[in-house]
């Protein structure tokens, strides 16, 4: 049975400067025991996603729009409060970006622990700290039992993370969600952190969903990837067929800015331009600004995820790649792909259409001042 | 080979916890400024209790033929204007100054904390409406507005700690209300809602001990403040009731008439209030200090 099932999931913010159109209509399923990947840029949606589906959306500025969010089949955007606080820990727990601000600072390990672990199960302090202290164990603490009773400030910020993991999995809860939970670590750390998600959830059986900018975090660790743009899913499919086989514009340019050992030669190719100001509803595809392969109807219609099977000059008929849906009007080819950039005869990329250029030019002021400045030799 | 059982003497047993607020009296009673601030508290408080017994007079009795006489063997702060002795006065005065202190900050913190932790858990239109009233209360002067609930309510010792109390008040809610706004995005408070934490729970675990500290840190500030406002009551002929009663304020802004014929009749009283808020003030910057384990030596 599906654990969890999206449906056309819509988040709108309401602030003083407008409607914030931050998620728009996604829908996934995720399976018990999967590994899922939500990639994307710095503001596209994806923690947002996630809160949503925890329904811990800042109030009273965020509100889910419309969609459904099932929880085996129960819909949890129709639980009260109190029906709701039982499922988050029990069922569903998080993982937080930045183990520094996650952990209360004026109670200790232990108190933090013992509480989570007693807000859900009827037991007492001694089974709920023993529970506490082989978590730590397991979560690769030393002196487990001796560390309980330091503050989190006495913890460096791996090993904080590793706490937050021994408590967001305390309760066993049968998904977990990692909202970019290396991105403030070292990199060494990293690798450490991610195993130990990696092997811990396999061993309770825990579904995850791993939220993370870095391709490199989803490659190893997801079984399917979802990659997200300006509040919309624009590819999806499992982690193994995106990697070799990218087919919208947007994965195609956040593989070629990964730095690759293997290809000293190719030069980084940045994608251009910065993500769509989502403060005005969105017209047509919101990726054709920055996009190498736009055509005109790009800046009209926004394009549906399809199945991208047989489209494309390679053929594919394993069910996995049948699984690859994309949501593109003018789909790179492999070559393409491989190069990062348009490769067809006289091909340039559809200027916007003039009502949209005034649109454009009003939404970026920042981009202006930067220019100016340049100009009159104040930056180096 | 003995290198893997390496200990740190004393450093386990030192920081095992026992809840927030044992840990944090433990850390006080190491911090030196605090305990420096506790004896100067200590100080007054014992003279006011043992003021019946240690004073050498009575804090009315006096002869005029003693009146305003220098600090002398027999009379250790000097003589005021009936010949009162100025020691034992200020020991009488610390039971006026230091009750009507504590008390009227207690009550500005009860009264401002309920404001402001209701403005600050339910946020949206509560907060807007309390803190209209709060704003209200701020755009009147302190002592404007203790002088109008005097005269309103009559002297007498309750009603000046009330009016004490109410200029307090603003700045209690104001702080508690910032705080917990602050608080309620916070990671960790975020954390504690995604493990499916209680509201109450939220609220008396995660978010209180985190705001309280600055609103204890004003308070004790606020008491230093609080002895000077009843004093510049007094000064205003709003006072205690009886005149005769001996209190800091009072004694100091009676001498004023006499500074230069007796300067010794505004350094004690000034001095007594001077050591009592400082004491106030290091006492209150230990409590910070100890409530936050950030800052733990």
């Amino acid at each position: 049975m599906t654990l969890l099932s999206v449906r056309d999931l819509a988040v709108r913010f309401q602030t003083r400067e407008g409607t914030v159109y931050a998620v728009n209509g996604v829908s996934f399923d995720l399976e018990p025991g999967e590994t899922l990947g939500l990639v994307g840029e710095s503001g596209c949606g994806k923690s947002v996603t996630n809160l949503a589906i925890m329904r811990l959306l800042p109030k009273p500025a965020g509100r889910v729009e419309s969609g459904q969010v099932l929880l085996e089949g129960e819909d949890m955007l129709g639980l009260d409060e109190s029906e709701m606080r039982q499922v988050r820990g029990r069922d569903i727990a998080m993982i937080f970006q930045d183990p520094m601000t996650s952990l209360n600072p004026v109670l200790t390990i232990d108190e933090q622990m013992v509480e989570t672990i007693r807000a859900h199960r009827s037991v007492t302090q001694d089974e709920a700290r023993n529970r506490a202290v082989d978590l730590l164990g397991r979560v690769g603490i030393p002196r487990a039992e001796a560390r309980l009773h330091d503050y989190p400030h006495q913890f460096s910020g791996g090993m904080r993370q590793r706490v937050m993991i021994a408590m967001a999995l305390s309760l066993e809860p049968k998904l977990l969600i990692a909202d970019e939970p290396t991105t403030a670590l070292d990199v060494t750390i990293q690798a450490q952190v991610l195993e130990l998600l990696r092997q811990l959830t396999s061993e309770f059986g825990t579904s995850v969903i791993l939220i993370t900018h870095d391709l490199g975090v989803v490659a190893g660790m997801t079984q399917r990837i979802n990659v997200m743009y300006a509040g919309y899913f624009v590819e999806t499919g499992p982690t193994a067929e995106i990697f070799a086989h990218p087919t919208h514009p947007y994965t195609v340019g956040l593989l070629h800015s990964i730095p690759r050992l293997d290809a000293e030669d190719d030069p980084l190719i940045p994608i251009e331009g910065v993500p769509p100001d989502l403060r005005s509803e969105p017209i047509g595809c919101p990726f054709a600004p920055r996009c190498a392969w736009r055509l005109e109807r790009c800046w009209d219609v926004n394009p549906e995820l399809e199945p991208v099977d047989g489209s494309r000059g390679w053929t594919s008929t394993s069910a996995a790649a049948a699984e690859h849906r994309v949501a593109c009007h003018n789909r790179p080819t492999a070559e393409e792909a491989a190069a990062g950039r348009p490769l067809r005869d006289g091909f340039t990329a559809a200027p916007p259409p003039q009502q949209r250029v005034a649109q454009l030019v009003s939404g970026a002021p920042e981009r202006e001042e930067e220019l100016v400045s340049f100009d009159e030799g104040e930056r180096p | 080979m003995t290198a893997p059982s390496i200990s740190i003497p004393g450093r386990v047993e030192a920081r095992h916890s026992r809840g927030l607020w044992r840990d944090a009296g433990r850390r006080l009673l190491h911090h030196g400024p605090a305990l420096v601030g506790l004896a100067l508290i200590s100080l007054f408080l014992l003279a006011a209790v043992l003021a019946p017994l240690i004073a050498p007079f009575g804090p009315i009795e006096g002869k005029l033929v003693d009146r305003l006489q220098p600090p002398t063997g027999g009379h250790l702060f000097g003589t005021d204007l009936q010949g009162r002795d100025e020691f034992s006065r200020i020991l009488f005065g610390a039971q006026v100054s230091l009750q009507v202190g504590v008390v009227s900050v207690f009550m500005g913190l009860v009264m401002g904390g309920l404001i402001g932790a209701t403005a600050g858990t339910f946020g949206g239109r509560v907060d807007a409406a309390l803190m209209r009233v709060v704003d209200v209360l701020l755009a009147i002067p302190g002592i404007l507005l203790a002088i109008a609930i005097v005269a309103w309510l009559g002297r007498g010792l309750p009603q000046i700690m009330l009016a004490v109390a109410m200029t307090n008040v603003p700045l209690f809610a104001r702080l508690l209300r910032g705080s917990l706004l602050a608080l309620r995005e916070a990671d960790f408070v975020v954390a504690a809602r995604s493990l499916g934490a209680s509201r109450l729970r939220l609220l008396m675990r995660h978010m209180l001990p985190n705001a309280l500290t600055p609103v204890i840190v004003a308070a004790t500030l606020a008491l230093a403040t609080a002895i000077i406002d009843v004093a510049g009551l007094g000064f205003l002929g709003l006072g205690p009731p009886d005149p005769r009663t001996a209190e800091w304020g009072t004694m100091l802004t009676d001498s004023t008439r006499f500074l230069r014929a007796a300067p010794y009749l505004i350094f004690f009283p000034g001095l007594a209030i001077v050591i009592t808020a400082v004491g106030f003030n290091l006492f209150g910057d230990g409590l910070r200090e100890s409530l936050d384990p950030r800052l733990k030596r």
